[in-house]
């Protein structure tokens, strides 16, 4: 094989048609079909999404809800069609197979974590901390408000379980996405500068700042550079008192995306 | 008469004007004492893509400016190598397009556009990699599985000849290679449980003169080399143009992996001629030897590396030579007359063999084949290199290389056969290694393997290589830079930013008495010269 991206073009043809859903639910279920699904997703799926649904570049699929897909009909039509503007491709197999791929890809919501659970806290006094109190927000984005530097908060509570959340606010460093790896530079006059890593080639560097400014930088004229892994976010473990990290976590699952403005 | 005297002279200048010379087979031959024209896809049979063209130089390099670009809007990977001929370029454009640019301006002069099935079946894009040229054809391998003739002024399809079913897995993505009054061709598809062959064509009329299968047959040398009856579907496509030496009447084809690609349990053996070069006659497709790189390859390491030929003295006699970076992460020394082994070395780091013992043949150490579980091995699964063009300077008597260094985690899982379906016995993993992957532009001594210069890259890149007689390498990258190398040093000297991630070889060639270098890069063609 030639190289390392052969998944949005492969257009594997076992069928000279794509596959026309006669089904609203899985008419699948035994455990031959299960066995054949396994199998299919192992081939098809599982470079992207992991042998587990957990790992790689495609979409989590080991969650209760999953976020463009739901029911039977939904989630088959996702996989036969694919997500236009991303990695997703369609998959040309019949409408047996992808019943059948499916009813392997529900396994892994058993073993998902539960979703974000609005209890315990208020959630109310979770979002005054969140814009005021532990200013979240000077970094956050929450439907039009919010800062640029940290992740988007708009779909936490669809996104992540609760545990997972606490986990962010007590070790942040522990599970940093690749969007948001820090750089740290030292110009040739000593001047130390860091920030989100917005964009990096052989020869430059942008940062972004605490103040969301944009720094370029030509790595060649800086006296040192390093990429880190750490995140930029402080941890929350102890600043925080339990009460209000249950209003703040109660706060987070809360959202959902429905926010004025948010990203749909 | 006045009237028809003007009228005859006209004709006279009109019809030198428009008709550029045939290309002949001795034109194909003696290509790189032409270097206005690039007439194959490596500049020449020697597969050394170097050009003599000595206009731009490291001196004046840095005054290199775009003289024009063509865009194309495309979602494939644009992986094609123009042919230049007296002031034309000729280029491929994924999935099924060919066309005809002026050199000096890039005005299109035509198009051909191939009807394609809606389905096709390609591992790793719906792309095409360039053409082939004689007389006034061109000839091309196209993604349904045809070779096909155009006529070269017009785009005229000629003839197509049907190399096979592209619903079983196969297609055609090379640039095919013109010998003589054969087109020579292969099919690509070997993550799809194909039988690999080369197919000769006669550029007349398309008639197909001979086949020559990757993998032996019933009663054929080397069919013991496969398990039960897995010769039927192992894979070990042709997708890379091969070289060819003249005087031997011998082309050299790198072949592609065996399938399924990470689980060879279903396969035991040697599986010849995956993953092997194979010399054969270019008039009767016969054998005359092969050398196996990787024998029973489970990590995806085709041979399809462009095989260079050159001739030097070596331990106190005049060879033929053969040197090839293969993506296994060794550098392999051979006698192209006779097959004969003299040397290899690791160019990349890699830890899946202990060494390469006197016959040329892997020490495989324990414990790095792939597993259920997934195991880190030496060198990625895209390999040390890959099909991107290296480039030897007989200026400097070194051979250029793009390098990745880096590791894939390599997993072993199910491998079932339906036709037409992926047959790739699981998978690799880059999530987690790919985050230290370096690339490089090394260069190394063809006869001793010892590096010589290395010029460090952001990350590795599919982007080939061009030597020129004005002493520079031209190198392409993942982060979309097309640069200009001291090939004495390897020092930087220009460099301007494409915008898009370049995954093709350069090539250079003349116009109008002007040094021009062309790469693809995005969806256009970008061509530089001098002011």
């Amino acid at each position: 094989m030639r190289a390392f991206l052969p998944f949005a073009a492969a257009a594997a043809v076992l069928c000279a048609t794509a596959a026309a859903r006669t089904h609203e639910t899985n008419p699948f279920g035994s455990a031959e079909d299960f066995a054949v699904g396994k199998r299919l997703y192992r081939v098809n799926c599982g470079v992207c999404h992991g042998m587990e649904g957990k790992t790689g570049r495609g979409a989590r699929l080991a969650r209760k809800v999953h976020r463009r897909a739901n029911t039977d009909a939904e989630m088959f039509d996702l996989i036969e069609k694919g997500v236009p503007g991303t990695d997703m491709p369609g998959l040309w197999l019949g409408e047996d197979d992808i019943w059948k791929i499916l009813l392997f890809v529900r396994t892994f919501e058993k073993t998902a974590e539960e979703p974000c659970a609005a209890a315990p806290g208020d959630a109310a006094q979770g979002k005054d901390i969140f814009f005021n109190r532990a200013a979240c927000a000077a970094c956050h984005t929450v439907g039009m408000g919010g800062g640029r530097l940290g992740p988007d908060m708009s779909f936490a509570g669809a996104s992540f379980s609760r545990e997972q959340l606490r986990v962010a606010l007590v070790e942040p460093h522990r599970d940093v996405a690749e969007r948001y790896r820090v750089g740290r530079v030292e110009t040739q006059d000593g001047k130390k500068r860091e920030g989100v890593v917005m964009a990096e080639n052989g020869y430059s560097l942008f940062l972004m700042d605490r103040s969301e400014e944009t720094l370029g930088f030509q790595k060649a004229e800086l006296k040192s550079f390093q990429i880190s892994r750490e995140s930029l976010m402080p941890s929350y473990a102890g600043v925080l008192s339990a009460a209000d990290m249950d209003h703040l976590l109660a706060y987070l699952c809360s959202l959902r995306g429905s926010e004025k403005g948010a990203a749909q | 008469m006045i009237r028809s005297y003007l009228g005859a002279v006209l004709g006279v200048v009109l019809a030198c004007a428009a008709a550029p010379a045939q290309v002949s087979y001795g034109d194909l031959v003696k290509a790189q004492e032409q270097p206005r024209n690039w007439l194959n896809y490596h500049g020449g049979y020697s597969g050394q893509r170097h050009s003599g063209l000595t206009e731009i130089t490291p001196e004046n390099v840095k005054n290199l400016r775009l003289k024009w670009a063509f865009q194309e809007r495309m979602s494939e990977k644009f992986e094609t190598t123009p042919l230049a001929l007296d002031g034309v370029l000729y280029i491929t454009v994924p999935p099924g397009d060919v066309y005809a640019l002026d050199a000096e301006t890039g005005a299109r002069l035509w198009r051909y556009s191939r009807n394609l099935p809606p389905k096709l079946i390609a591992c790793c894009g719906l792309v095409n990699r360039g053409l082939g040229m004689l007389g006034d054809r061109l000839f091309m391998a196209t993604l349904d599985a045809y070779t096909i003739a155009l006529d070269r002024k017009t785009g005229r399809l000629l003839w197509e000849s049907k190399m096979i079913d592209y619903s079983q897995g196969y297609s055609g993505t090379l640039a095919p290679l013109v010998v003589k009054d054969k087109v020579m061709t292969g099919t690509a598809g070997g993550e799809y449980g194909i039988r690999g062959f080369i197919d000769a064509y006669d550029v007349e009329t398309g008639e197909r003169s001979w086949r020559f299968y990757t993998i032996p047959g019933p009663g054929e040398f080397g069919h013991d080399t496969w398990a039960g009856d897995s010769w039927r579907r192992g894979g070990a496509s042709i997708w890379i143009t091969p070289s060819y030496d003249p005087e031997l009447n011998l082309v050299y084809w790198g072949v592609g992996n065996p399938g399924p690609d990470w689980n060879g349990d279903v396969r035991l053996g040697d599986n010849l001629f995956s993953d092997s070069v194979v010399a054969l006659d270019a008039d009767t497709g016969e054998r005359k030897w092969h050398f196996q790189f990787t024998p029973h390859d489970v990590h995806d390491w085709d041979a399809t590396q462009v095989m260079v030929l050159f001739d030097s003295e070596y331990k106190g006699e005049e060879r033929k030579l053969l040197v090839t970076f293969n993506r296994n992460g060794f550098s392999y020394l051979l006698d192209r007359e006779s097959g004969e082994f003299l040397r290899a070395g690791e160019y990349v780091k890699q830890d899946w063999a202990i060494g390469i013992d006197e016959e040329g043949r892997p020490i495989r150490r324990p414990g790095k084949l792939p597993t259920a579980e997934g195991n880190e091995v030496y060198p990625r699964v895209a390999g040390g290199t890959n099909w991107m063009s290296p480039t030897f300077s007989p200026q400097t008597n070194l051979i250029y290389v793009t390098c990745g260094e880096g590791s894939s985690i390599y997993v072993k899982g199910p491998s079932e056969y339906r036709p037409g379906t992926r047959y790739w016995g699981s998978m690799f993993l880059n999530e987690e290694t790919s985050r230290d992957w370096t690339g490089a532009v090394r260069a190394f001594d063809p006869l001793t393997g010892k590096k010589v210069w290395e010029h460090p890259l952001f990350r590795p890149t599919l982007a080939g290589l061009v030597s020129t007689a004005g002493g520079l390498v031209f190198a392409g990258t993942s982060d979309g830079f097309f640069k200009a190398l001291d090939a004495a040093s390897g020092e930087e000297l220009w460099r301007i930013n494409l915008g898009a991630q370049i995954i093709a070889s350069p090539i250079s060639f003349g116009s109008k008495g002007r040094q021009h270098v062309a790469v693809a890069a995005g969806g256009g063609i970008f061509v530089f010269a001098l002011p």
